[in-house]
């Protein structure tokens, strides 16, 4: 045996894996080559130092305690920061479930009956009213009264009817997956009026609002210190704080869920809430995206124009269509990565949390981490086999 | 915790604390927590997630134990779910910053013998640690359960879910970079 073969098994002698023929063989030749005894001595050596900075006594004598803690409050009822709620969740569905889906009644109603509306058809057919795409299968909810201007075109009724029969529409509600990232943000989520009346014009602001002045403002100001740290910083030793004191404000994803809905200018509610407020005017999306491009397109296509927001907020629309699972599984980890992006890491870490318990295993999940991995911090590092 | 409970079995306490016995879980929590916790630092890269986690990693264990099959072992299918809480949480950022911090400093006794030995020691330690923060996730979790936990490298193909094949790769890169770090041995 030579010095190469020596070494090519010199991990696994050393770690007593090798077959006693393969061990006797190695020994033969390390009593006769100091180089490779070197090695060896060299692995025993950093095995030896190898080690895990140990967070001391203090910290462990209140380990317990916050373990405890928080897995009484998650017996006791639904947890601070919960991942993954156990009960509810259908009811706070339908709060958004109910009026898409009027929405979406509304959308097949006026083009059955009221004749192409140029702004509800062209976004029907480019599939981008979100509320269509949240139309869950077979679910008939009661129609809400419909605004005037389509009021004078069927009638509330009718619209329940015709959705009920006709409504070809994906599902969300069926899809926990989709469901738990739609119940994140409520953003792409439209009612009926926003969606009868400005679909075409949230669609373009998407596409070509310039939003960075903004958003930097907004997320500086989700980020702000001071806010309360809902994960397990509690009780943490205060040198763990400082050093996590980057993330701190990101973590609060009560607080970013009540942000998305009353005070980010750029969420897709706002938008069309208040199209004047901050969005410049509105230009083609062909400028952004071809025509007929879905709102995962979009989704890709303003992520690649740094767009993160807007981005995010297709995405969702995207997600809450009828995918298949890979496409929902590689959607989900998108999302992840737009709020990664945005630095809203307890809304990532929901969203990664829910692939890994619907696809266990994930390929792209995997690759996403390995990019980080790799790309993000060390740009030398040997791409990891697998 | 009780004396019982210590001399239980981690799968018999695993069934109890799925019955919802929280001595149980608890005798589990001390039993395991360190483990975790270098698991935990070892996807992570640095302490502060690594506490995150650490803790996520037993909240999930409670919230996962009535899908528990006892019959089968119980600290793979914990380490699995350390591992991902590390993961998920270094994903806070930080992924690969070596945040070796002065609260990183280990307060565990030195077996070092003399003042300067202990200094030597420390001092390589030290070093060992930036240069394990340093190295990714992957080849930093083999390293650390080879090396730390002692596992064999089926327990770690299990912990990991990879080929017992690739942890000896991973294994021998880890430790080629390493050397490297540490100045590129003796």
């Amino acid at each position: 045996m030579d010095c190469r073969e020596t070494q090519a098994l010199l991990n696994a002698f050393h770690d007593g894996e090798l077959p006693a023929a393969e061990r006797a063989r190695v020994e033969g030749h390390l009593r006769g080559c100091p180089e490779c005894g070197a090695l060896l001595a060299d692995l025993a050596r950093m095995d030896q130092a190898a080690g895990v900075p140990d967070p001391g006594p203090a910290y462990w004598d209140r380990f317990n305690a916050r373990v405890m803690d928080r897995v009484g409050r998650e017996a006791d009822g639904p947890g601070v920061r919960v991942l993954r709620p156990k009960g509810g969740w259908m009811r706070e569905q339908l709060r958004y479930l109910v009026p898409a889906a009027a929405a979406a009644a509304l959308v097949v109603v006026i083009v059955h009956y009221g004749g192409m509306t140029p702004g509800v058809s062209t976004t029907a057919r480019d599939g981008l009213v979100p509320g269509q795409a949240e139309m869950p299968r077979g679910l008939s909810p009661r129609p809400p009264a419909a605004p005037p201007a389509a009021s004078e075109r069927a009638a509330p009724d009718s619209a329940g009817e015709r959705m009920a029969k006709a409504e070809p529409a994906p599902l969300v509600a069926k899809k926990p997956g989709g469901a738990a990232v739609a119940r994140r943000l409520p953003s792409p989520v439209l009612t009926e009026e926003r969606a009868a009346a400005v679909p075409r014009e949230e669609r373009d602001r998407l596409a070509d609002r310039s939003p960075p002045e903004g958003n930097k403002e907004a997320s500086r100001e989700r980020a702000a210190p001071g806010s309360p740290p809902v994960t397990a910083a509690d009780g943490m030793p205060p040198e763990m704080q400082a050093e996590r004191k980057g993330t701190a404000g990101a973590t609060a994803m009560k607080r970013e869920q009540q942000a998305a809905g009353t005070a980010k200018p750029a969420s897709g509610t706002r938008m069309a809430k208040e199209p004047s407020a901050e969005a410049p005017p509105a230009v083609s999306l062909a400028s952004a995206a071809p025509r007929s491009a879905s709102p995962c397109d979009l989704a890709r296509t303003l992520a690649e124009r740094e767009r993160i927001r807007d981005a995010e907020t297709a995405q969702r629309a995207c997600l809450a269509g009828d995918l298949d699972a890979p496409s929902r599984e590689k959607g989900l980890v998108f999302l992840a990565e737009l709020l990664d992006r945005q630095e809203r890491f307890s809304e990532a870490d929901a969203v990664i949390a829910e692939v890994e318990k619907q696809y266990p295993q994930s390929r792209p999940l995997d690759l996403y981490r390995q990019q980080r991995l790799t790309v993000q911090k060390e740009p030398k590092a040997v791409p990891v086999t697998r | 915790m009780s004396a019982d409970l210590d001399e239980e079995k981690d799968e018999r306490l695993a069934a109890l604390a799925a019955g919802g016995d929280r001595g149980a879980f608890e005798a589990l929590v001390t039993r395991h927590r360190q483990a975790v916790y270098r698991l935990c630092w070892s996807a992570a890269g640095n302490s502060a997630d690594a506490d995150d986690a650490a803790q996520e990693t037993f909240v999930r264990v409670y919230r996962s134990l009535p899908s528990y099959d006892p019959a089968r072992p119980f600290g793979p299918w914990l380490r699995k779910i350390a591992w991902n809480c590390g993961l998920t949480v270094r994903r806070g950022g930080n992924a690969g910053v070596p945040r070796v911090a002065e609260g990183d400093a280990p307060e565990a006794v030195d077996p070092a013998p003399g003042p300067e030995e202990a200094a030597a020691g420390n001092e390589e330690r030290r070093r060992m640690e930036d240069a394990l923060a340093a190295l990714p996730a992957e080849l930093r979790m083999v390293m650390v359960l080879r090396a730390v936990e002692g596992l064999s490298y089926a327990e770690i193909a299990q912990a990991a879910g990879i080929p017992a094949g690739t942890v000896m790769s991973r294994l021998s890169r880890a430790r080629t970079r390493l050397l490297t770090a540490l100045g590129g041995g003796s």
